[in-house]
């Protein structure tokens, strides 16, 4: 078991709603393929630095957790297929700290790209 | 003659460029790694403020010869800020 850290970004015109459904989707993925939610932190929406795919803003969502390949593969097989996430990364790390946020007070970090 | 130094003062404007191999003169950054004393920051793709001080105007990692971040510490620099990239955040 690892931990790992993985971000989604999701396009801009979706609604609250369905931002909540991507949400406990890969939430519900994540948790029955053997893995383990230990923090989810929703980043809201933020500018880009440069246009992806035609749009300006996303939706950032940001989980925490542990598990092994097969949660890796399955978030795989479901990203790929899925039309409202735009970009997406994981990352490896031997320790999480779960204490600290960078994207609390997102409106400063937008102002300051402009 | 004219010309070139008509290039000259242009290029002096930005205090980047006045930069050689062999001077050190921005205030920007001091001469000692900046990751390596007690309580450094962590380098991190979350952590936008601190990157985005170690990348150009046009969004190209700076050399370590002017920032004199260690070798160990640049390359993680590197990782971090293409992480970052593909994002979208920087």
């Amino acid at each position: 078991m690892n931990f790992y850290e993985h971000t989604l970004v999701a396009k801009q015109d979706l609604s609250t709603v369905e931002v909540d459904k991507l949400y406990n989707k890969y939430n519900d993925i994540i948790n029955n393929t053997s893995g383990k939610v230990i923090k989810v932190e929703k980043w809201g929406l933020l500018n880009f630095a440069k246009k992806i795919k035609n749009y300006n803003k996303g939706f950032y969502i940001h989980y925490k957790f542990e598990g092994d390949s097969s949660t890796l593969n399955e978030i795989k097989k479901n990203i790929n297929i899925d039309n409202s996430v735009l970009r997406h990364l994981t990352i490896r790390y031997k320790k999480l700290d779960t204490e600290k946020e960078y994207f609390k007070n997102d409106e400063k970090i937008n102002e300051k790209k402009k | 003659m004219k010309r070139k130094n008509k290039k000259f003062t242009k290029r002096s404007q930005n205090p980047l460029n006045k930069l050689s191999l062999f001077q050190k003169t921005d205030s920007r950054f001091s001469k000692k790694c900046p990751f390596s004393v007690k309580d450094a920051p962590i380098i991190d793709y979350k952590n936008i403020k601190l990157l985005r001080r170690y990348i150009s105007d046009t969004n190209k990692v700076l050399p370590s010869r002017i920032t004199s971040v260690s070798q160990g510490k640049q390359k993680k620099l590197n990782t971090e800020i293409k992480r970052a990239k593909i994002l979208g955040l920087l």
